[in-house]
C-alpha cells in the first residue's frame, strides 16, 4: 500500500468491519443499557465457523456468510436466554461481569477446539485488484463493503417498518413505557440479541478473509474496538456507531500511515479516552439525551458480610506464616506466592471497585507500571530491589491516579470500559516507548529479589517476603476502611449524588482510593518483576485483570480478608485438583458467571 | 371481597421498595364506568400503586384483580392485553420516534390494521392539534401537546381502563382544563379512569371517587362530593397556600 486513497480505502473496509460489531453493540446497549464484552467472542466464533465452512465443507461463499450468520445468531440467542435473562433483576453490575464470564468461556472453548496457533481462511474470491485513480481496490473490499451496506439496508427496513423493530427502537427509548404498550421486552432481547450476534460473526468472518488469518487473540480487540466506535458515536445510537466506526478506521488507517503498525491500537484507544472525558455521550448524542447510567450506585448486591473472629484470622495468619519451616514441597510455596502477588492486586481492586464502586477493568495496567519503574530503577540506576519495589508502588500510585483521573466523573459502565482502555493503552505506550521500556523485546536480567544486600532466592524468603508484604498492605487497607476515610468511600459508592450533596469531594476520595490501590498493586507488580526476571508489554495483561477481578467477586466486594481467601481459592484451587493450565482460563470464565448468579455477594460477603 | 361492578380492585396491598415500606394494607376500588381519583402528597406512594396495577413494581402482599381475575404474577405486556392502558408520570413519550410512531405504539397490541388507522383518524378529532405535528419527533413537542400524544397513545389499545399518573403536572391553566375535559369525554365513552393526582380540587371536579393516601395509608375515601366538603381534605388540600 502506498497511496493516501489506498489507505482511505483500507480505513473505510475496517471502520465497516468494526460497524457490524458496533451497530450490535449499540442495539443491545440502547434496549439494555448493557455493554456486551461478549460480543468479540461471537465474531471469533464466527471467524471460526467460517473457517471450518470454507476449508472443511468448502461451501460457496454466499452460503458461507448465512451459515455463519445463523450460527452466530443461535449463540446470541443463547446467550440472551441462559447468561442473561436470569439477571434480570439482579444488580446493574451483573450483567456486564456476566457478559465478560461468557466471553472468557467462548474463547477458551474456540481456543481447546481449535488450539490458540492461527488459521489461514481463504477469502473464496479471486486475488486481483483493479485500479481506482491512484489507489487499488479487490472484490474482497467491495464484498465488505457491499455486506456493510446490505446490513444497513436491512436493519434501517426492520426498525422502521416491521412490528418488532418498532418494539426495540420504543424499548431503547424507554423500556418501561415501552412495556406499558405491551411489548415484550424478553422478544425484544432476543431479536437484539440475535441481530447483534449475526451480524458479529458475519464481521469476524469477513475479517478473517481480509488478513487471511484468524486467531483467537481477535476476540478481545474486536470487543475493544467495537466498543470504541460504538462510544464515539454515542452508546445506543445505530447510525452513530457506523459513523464511529468509519473514523476509527480512518482514524487507524492514517495512524498506521504516518507512525506505523504498532500505533494502530494506541490510536484506538486514545480517540476512546478522549470522547469519554470531552463528550462522554458520543460524538453525535443530542444535549437533551438523558445520562444512559441509572444514577446511584447499587453495583454491589447488598449482604451481610461473614464476620470472622479475630482469632480465627491470626491463627490463619500464623499457619501462613509458619508453613515454610514444615516440609512442604516447592510446588505448594509457589502456588502461594502467586497467590500472594495476585491477593496484593486484588486488595487493590477490592478497595476501588467494590468500597469505591470503580469496577476497573484494566488493574493489570497498574500491575505493569509497577513492574517496570521497579525494573528499571534497579537495573539502570541501581537501586537496591527493596526501594526499587517500594518506588513502583509509588509510581503506579501517581501514574494510574493521574491516568485515571480524567473518567473519576464517568459512571458505571463507563469507567469499566474507560479503565479497559487506559489499560491497554499503557501497555501499547510500553510497546511504543523503546527508548525507555526496550519497545518488543521487554526487560531481561532483572536482578532477584533483594532486602538490605541479602538476596532473597530461596522460594522460603520469597514466600515469607510476599506474604508480609501482603499482610501489612491488607492491615493498612483494614485500618484505611473502618477511618472516616472509609465511610466516605462507601458513601460515594451508594449514592454519588447524595454524597456530593453532604459535601464530599468526589474526585478527591476517588484519587484517595486509586492511590492507595495503585500502590498496592505497583507493589505487586514490582516484586512479580524480579521473581520472574524478564517481563515484556504482555507480560500483565487483561486477562490478568479479569483475573482480579473474579477473585474481589469471588471474595465479596470491599472485603479485604475476601480479596485474600479469592486470590488463594483461585489460585490454589486449579493447583489441588491438578487443573490443566489450558482449562484454567475457561474455569475462572465459569467461577465468574456462577457467581455473578448464584452468589453476587462472593463468599464472604460485601461491605 | 370486592363489588360486583368492580373493575379494578387493590385489597391489602403491602409494598416493598428493599427495606423500606411504600403501602400499608392499600385498598382501592375502581367501579366500572367511574373515574376515581388517588391523592396524596409527595412521596406518599402515588406513583407505585400505579406501578402495581401495571404490574412494574410487585406487592409483597395482597390482591390486585381486574374484571374478577388476577393480576399478580402478570408481567406487563400481559396486563396491558387484558385491557389496561396507561399514561405515565411526565408522559414519558418515545422521545426520537415520530408523534405518528408513538399513537400507533399505543395500538401495538392489536393487529387490526384498518381499524387501528380508523382509530388514529378518531385521535385527530378528539386532539386536532396533532394533525399538523404527526411527523415531528416527539421530543420536540410542548408539555402540553405531549399529554395530548400520550393520551391519544393511551386510547389507541381501546382500553378498558385507563391509568394515568398525574396528568395536570406541569400544564398551564389552558391546558389543565382541557386535559380534564377530555378524560371526561374518554370516560363517557365508556372507559374507567383511575388518576393519581395531587391537584385536589381539580380532580374532585371530575372524578366519581377518590381515596386520599398518606405516606401509603389510606386516610380518608368516598365520593368525590362528600370529600370536596370534607373539613379535612380542605385543609389538606385545597387550602390553597399550604398543599401537602
Ligand atoms: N425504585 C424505587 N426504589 C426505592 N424507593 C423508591 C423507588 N421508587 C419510589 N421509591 C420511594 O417510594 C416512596 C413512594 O414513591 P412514589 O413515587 O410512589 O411517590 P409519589 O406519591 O408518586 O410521589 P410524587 O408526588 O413525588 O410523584 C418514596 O419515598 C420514594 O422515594
Ligand atoms: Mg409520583
Amino acid at each position: 500500500m502506498s497511496s493516501w486513497l489506498d489507505y482511505t480505502i483500507n480505513g473505510l473496509i475496517v471502520g465497516n468491519v468494526y460497524a457490524l460489531v458496533a451497530v450490535g453493540l449499540a442495539l443491545i446497549f440502547g434496549v439494555s443499557r448493557l455493554i456486551n464484552f461478549a460480543q468479540g467472542s461471537i465474531y471469533l466464533v464466527g471467524a471460526y465457523i467460517g473457517w471450518v465452512a470454507v476449508v472443511q465443507l468448502h461451501t460457496p461463499l454466499p452460503l458461507t456468510i448465512i451459515v455463519v450468520a445463523v450460527a452466530a445468531a443461535l449463540v446470541g440467542l443463547i446467550i440472551e436466554r441462559f447468561g442473561l435473562r436470569p439477571l434480570q433483576n439482579s444488580v446493574r453490575i451483573a450483567p456486564l461481569l456476566a457478559t465478560i464470564g461468557i466471553s472468557f468461556v467462548l474463547d477458551q472453548l474456540v481456543m481447546l477446539t481449535f488450539s490458540p496457533n492461527p488459521r489461514a481462511l481463504p477469502s473464496q474470491l479471486p486475488d486481483v485488484r483493479f485500479q481506482v485513480g491512484g489507489g487499488t481496490i479487490g472484490p474482497l473490499d467491495l464484498l465488505i463493503a457491499g455486506v456493510g451496506l446490505t446490513s444497513a439496508l436491512l436493519l434501517f427496513v426492520f426498525l422502521r417498518y416491521s412490528k418488532l423493530g418498532w418494539a426495540v427502537r420504543a424499548a431503547s427509548q424507554d423500556r418501561d413505557a415501552a412495556m406499558q404498550m405491551g411489548v415484550d421486552v424478553n422478544r425484544v432481547n432476543q431479536a437484539v440479541f440475535g441481530i447483534a450476534a449475526a451480524l458479529g460473526g458475519v464481521s469476524g468472518l469477513l475479517v478473517g478473509m481480509y488478513y487471511n488469518q484468524i486467531d483467537t487473540a481477535m476476540s478481545l480487540q474486536a470487543t475493544l474496538k467495537g466498543v470504541v466506535a460504538e462510544v464515539v458515536g454515542g452508546a445506543g445510537n445505530v447510525p452513530g456507531a457506523v459513523i464511529g466506526s468509519l473514523l476509527l478506521g480512518l482514524v487507524e488507517s492514517y495512524g498506521v500511515a504516518v507512525f506505523g503498525t504498532s500505533y494502530r491500537n494506541l490510536f484506538a484507544f486514545l480517540l476512546l479516552v478522549v470522547v469519554l472525558v470531552l463528550r462522554p455521550n458520543g460524538l453525535f448524542a443530542s444535549a437533551r439525551q438523558a445520562p444512559p447510567e441509572p444514577l446511584t450506585g447499587t453495583f454491589i448486591a447488598p449482604s451481610r458480610p461473614v464476620r470472622i473472629p479475630r482469632w480465627a484470622l491470626l491463627a490463619a495468619t500464623a499457619v501462613f506464616a509458619v508453613l515454610p519451616f514444615f516440609p512442604v514441597s516447592f510446588y505448594v510455596l509457589q502456588t502461594l506466592i502467586n497467590a500472594w502477588l495476585l491477593g496484593m492486586l486484588a486488595l487493590s481492586l477490592t478497595l476501588v471497585a467494590g468500597t469505591i464502586g470503580q469496577v476497573s477493568l484494566g488493574h493489570a495496567a497498574l500491575l505493569a507500571i509497577g513492574a517496570y519503574t521497579s525494573a528499571l530503577l534497579s537495573l539502570t540506576l541501581n537501586v537496591p530491589v527493596g526501594l526499587a519495589i517500594i518506588g513502583g508502588g509509588l509510581m503506579s500510585a501517581a501514574l494510574g491516579t493521574a491516568l485515571i483521573s480524567p473518567s473519576f466523573r464517568l459512571r458505571g459502565h463507563y469507567v469499566s470500559i474507560a479503565t479497559l482502555a487506559i489499560g491497554e493503552i499503557v501497555s501499547l505506550v510500553i510497546l511504543n516507548w523503546e527508548s525507555v521500556t526496550r519497545g518488543p523485546i521487554g526487560i531481561s536480567g532483572i536482578p532477584p529479589l533483594s532486602l538490605f544486600g541479602y538476596e532473597l532466592i530461596s522460594p522460603n524468603s520469597i514466600y515469607g517476603f510476599s506474604f508480609v508484604v501482603m499482610v501489612v498492605l491488607a492491615l493498612l487497607q483494614g485500618r484505611l476502611l473502618s477511618s472516616h476515610l472509609g465511610r466516605s468511600f462507601r458513601a460515594i459508592r451508594d449514592d454519588d449524588i447524595a454524597a456530593r450533596a453532604y459535601g464530599l469531594s468526589l474526585n478527591r476520595y476517588k484519587s484517595l482510593a486509586f492511590i492507595f490501590g495503585g500502590f498496592a498493586a505497583g507493589v505487586s507488580g514490582g516484586i512479580a518483576a524480579h521473581l520472574y526476571s524478564y517481563i515484556n508489554h504482555e507480560t500483565f495483561n487483561t486477562q490478568q485483570s479479569i483475573l482480579a477481578l473474579t477473585v474481589v467477586i469471588l471474595g465479596g466486594l470491599g472485603n479485604v480478608v475476601g480479596a485474600i481467601v479469592g486470590a488463594v481459592a483461585l489460585v490454589g484451587l486449579p493447583e489441588v485438583f491438578r487443573i490443566a493450565a489450558e482449562y484454567r482460563i475457561l474455569i475462572y470464565g465459569i467461577v465468574l458467571l456462577l457467581l455473578v448468579r448464584f452468589r453476587p455477594q462472593g463468599l464472604l460477603g460485601t461491605i | 371481597m370486592t363489588a360486583p361492578d368492580a373493575l379494578l380492585a387493590l385489597s391489602n396491598v403491602n409494598t416493598f421498595y428493599g427495606q423500606a415500606q411504600v403501602h400499608f394494607d392499600l385498598s382501592i376500588t375502581v367501579a366500572r364506568g367511574h373515574i376515581v381519583c388517588l391523592l396524596g402528597g409527595n412521596a406518599s406512594g402515588k406513583s407505585t400503586t400505579m406501578k402495581i396495577i401495571l404490574g412494574l413494581v410487585k406487592p409483597r402482599s395482597g390482591e390486585v384483580t381486574f374484571d374478577g381475575a388476577s393480576l399478580i404474577g402478570l408481567t406487563t405486556p400481559q396486563i396491558v392485553r387484558r385491557g389496561i392502558a396507561s399514561v405515565p408520570e411526565a408522559r414519558r413519550l418515545f422521545a426520537d420516534m415520530s408523534v405518528r410512531e408513538n399513537i400507533l405504539m399505543g395500538a401495538f397490541v392489536r393487529n387490526d390494521r384498518e381499524a387501528i388507522a380508523q382509530d388514529l383518524d378518531r385521535m385527530l378529532t378528539l386532539f386536532p392539534k396533532l394533525g399538523q405535528r404527526l411527523s415531528q419527533r416527539a421530543g420536540s413537542l410542548s408539555g402540553g401537546e405531549q399529554q395530548m400524544v400520550a393520551m391519544a397513545r393511551a386510547l389507541m389499545s381501546r382500553p378498558r381502563m385507563i391509568v394515568m399518573d398525574e396528568p395536570t403536572m406541569g400544564l398551564s391553566p389552558l391546558y389543565v382544563d382541557r386535559v380534564l375535559e377530555l378524560i371526561r369525554t374518554i370516560n363517557q365513552e365508556g372507559v374507567s379512569v383511575f388518576m393519581v393526582e395531587q391537584n385536589a380540587s381539580l380532580a374532585l371536579e371530575i372524578a366519581h371517587e377518590a381515596y386520599v393516601l398518606q405516606t401509603g395509608k389510606i386516610v380518608l375515601s368516598g365520593s368525590a362530593k362528600a370529600l370536596k366538603d370534607d373539613p379535612r381534605v380542605r385543609d389538606a388540600y385545597l387550602g390553597g397556600s399550604e398543599a401537602a
